[in-house]
């Protein structure tokens, strides 16, 4: 608990929160363009559309988000030379804990707005009924945990490379396949390819009519195993980290 | 002037020297282009317009998303060499001109961003004949060139100026990725030629390879915001005090 606050005191007047939330606005910025005025058959489906358009917009922004969250959360440390400084204080392991716990904050905070935000757009534009909180609720626990892998990802790359461009490229290559790999299969087991895997909702654009029918997904066992995958990387990435950054000479 | 700015360019040169930063501008369009030319043999029924489908496969995510901010990653790598310890020191005491010393850093950002634009028409040529394309290659390929260039070069302005201003390595990269977001509002309600993230891909012509832009404004509104950002960047570093780290 105390490297916990201690993480938070170091990141203070870095303004971190301040360039989530002005990268998460931009999220919400397209979400308001996209759909703005939408019509009847719009509004009936409005509330399954919404679970098609937050994970494409995610893919394409959240890597790069996690990235910057990830790089800033370091770089205090590489600019500082703090590391052996720090590890003479407390175990590499528990600063390692702290940097997930404190990145695991930011990300709950990012995900918690990003679906108040598409609720009170909903009911804002006047989407048909209610959301189906069950696929909500999932939408959210896979958001959050999608999020969390990929932070895993750049938290580690940020610690070990001093040249912070390497984890900002690994991020927004990331972005980049995420996003092709969405217009080949509606499932990826890539860890940047888990926003596309755990979407709640398809869509289904018929060429002829040019009509766009929105659905809840059902999984197949292959999309299944690309769901559990994100889990698998979330295990994998925070062992390698834990390992490697206990290792990392300072 | 001329000499000045020659060693300003050499001393960047070094700087930059066994540095992989250009791996960046290798990988990224390799990607867009492997997966476009695939996306694009697998839809060869609906992408009928040859070189032109091409080329919108493999630019359109690349410029709107991608590109500012890799140019981005770029920028806040040249300015981190002088953000980090205290280079910052040894940066603002060189017998050169700030002016120059600016000129220096924005030559080796353009210089990436045009080697960077010629490999992704490489890779279109080479994938097009890959594909199969016979026809012949499109004669307008060297005004896209060209145009995208000039908004690279825009994009490279901007980045220059937030990665002096913001010491944080990350954010001019993220706001260079929300700037390219945005890009692609301003574009398709029509004040692309006002916004310089849409620049670039307005005169790649990512969104239509079609389009019909005013060429002239393009160029008058690149040199302005290049004019206006150059400006501003060697203006900071005149009056603010930049301390060391």
């Amino acid at each position: 608990m105390i490297t916990l606050r201690t993480e938070f005191k170091k990141i203070k007047r870095k303004k971190i929160g301040l360039t989530m939330c002005a990268l998460i606005g931009v999220q919400f910025a397209w979400l308001l363009w996209s759909g703005s005025r939408p019509n009847e058959s719009e509004r009936l489906q409005g509330w399954i559309e919404m679970l098609h358009s937050l994970p494409l917009i995610s893919v394409i922004m959240m890597p790069t988000i996690m990235s910057v969250l990830a790089s800033r959360l370091a770089d205090v440390e590489h600019k500082g030379n703090t590391y052996k400084l720090l590890h003479t204080l407390r175990r590499p392991g528990a600063l390692y804990h702290a940097k997930v716990a404190c990145g695991t904050l930011f990300i709950l905070a990012i995900s918690i707005a990003q679906f108040l935000f598409i609720i009170a757009l909903g009911y804002a534009r006047g989407y048909a009924g209610h959301p189906d909180w069950n696929y909500y609720a999932a939408a959210f626990a896979l958001n959050l945990a999608c999020c969390l892998s990929l932070y895993l990802l750049q938290l580690l790359l940020s610690m070990l490379f001093f040249n912070q461009m390497i984890p900002l490229v690994a991020g927004l290559g990331g972005s980049m396949l995420g996003l092709i790999l969405m217009y080949i299969k509606m499932y990826s087991f890539l860890p940047w390819g888990g926003f596309l895997s755990a979407a709640q909702a398809a869509m289904d654009w018929n060429p002829e009519t040019r009509i766009v029918r929105f659905y809840y997904r059902e999984f197949s066992p292959v999309e299944l195993c690309a769901v559990a995958m994100i889990f698998v990387w979330i295990v994998g990435f925070y062992t390698a980290g834990r390992i490697l950054f206990a290792r990392k000479e300072a | 002037m001329r000499t000045s700015y020659m060693r300003a360019v050499k001393a960047e040169s070094l700087k930059l020297k066994r540095s992989p930063v250009w791996l960046a501008f290798f990988a990224l369009p390799l990607i867009s282009a492997f997966f476009g030319t695939m996306n694009y043999k697998l839809n060869t029924g609906v992408l009928k317009s040859e070189w032109y489908s091409l080329w919108s496969q493999h630019t359109l995510f690349l410029c709107y998303f991608f590109m500012p901010a890799l140019i981005g990653t770029y920028c806040s790598y040249l300015w981190r060499l002088e953000h980090t310890r205290h280079n910052w020191n040894s940066f603002l005491t060189t017998p050169l001109p700030v002016s120059v010393l600016y000129l220096g850093k924005l030559t080796q950002a353009v210089r990436v961003s045009i080697l960077g634009n010629l490999w992704i028409f490489l890779l279109f040529y080479v994938c097009g004949r890959f594909a199969g394309i016979q026809s012949h290659f499109p004669e307008e390929a060297l005004e896209w060139f060209l145009c995208g260039t000039l908004g690279a070069v825009v994009v490279c302005c901007v980045q220059l100026l937030l990665s002096l201003v913001i010491r944080s390595f990350a954010i001019p990269i993220g706001i260079a990725l929300a700037g390219g977001i945005l890009g692609l509002y301003m574009t398709t309600h029509g004040y692309g030629m006002h916004y310089p993230y849409s620049l670039y891909c307005l005169g790649m012509r990512a969104n239509n390879p079609n389009m019909e832009i005013r060429i002239s404004t393009l160029i008058v509104n690149s040199v302005g915001f290049m004019v206006v950002f150059a400006a501003l960047s060697v203006f900071y570093l005149r009056r603010h005090e930049i301390t060391a780290n």
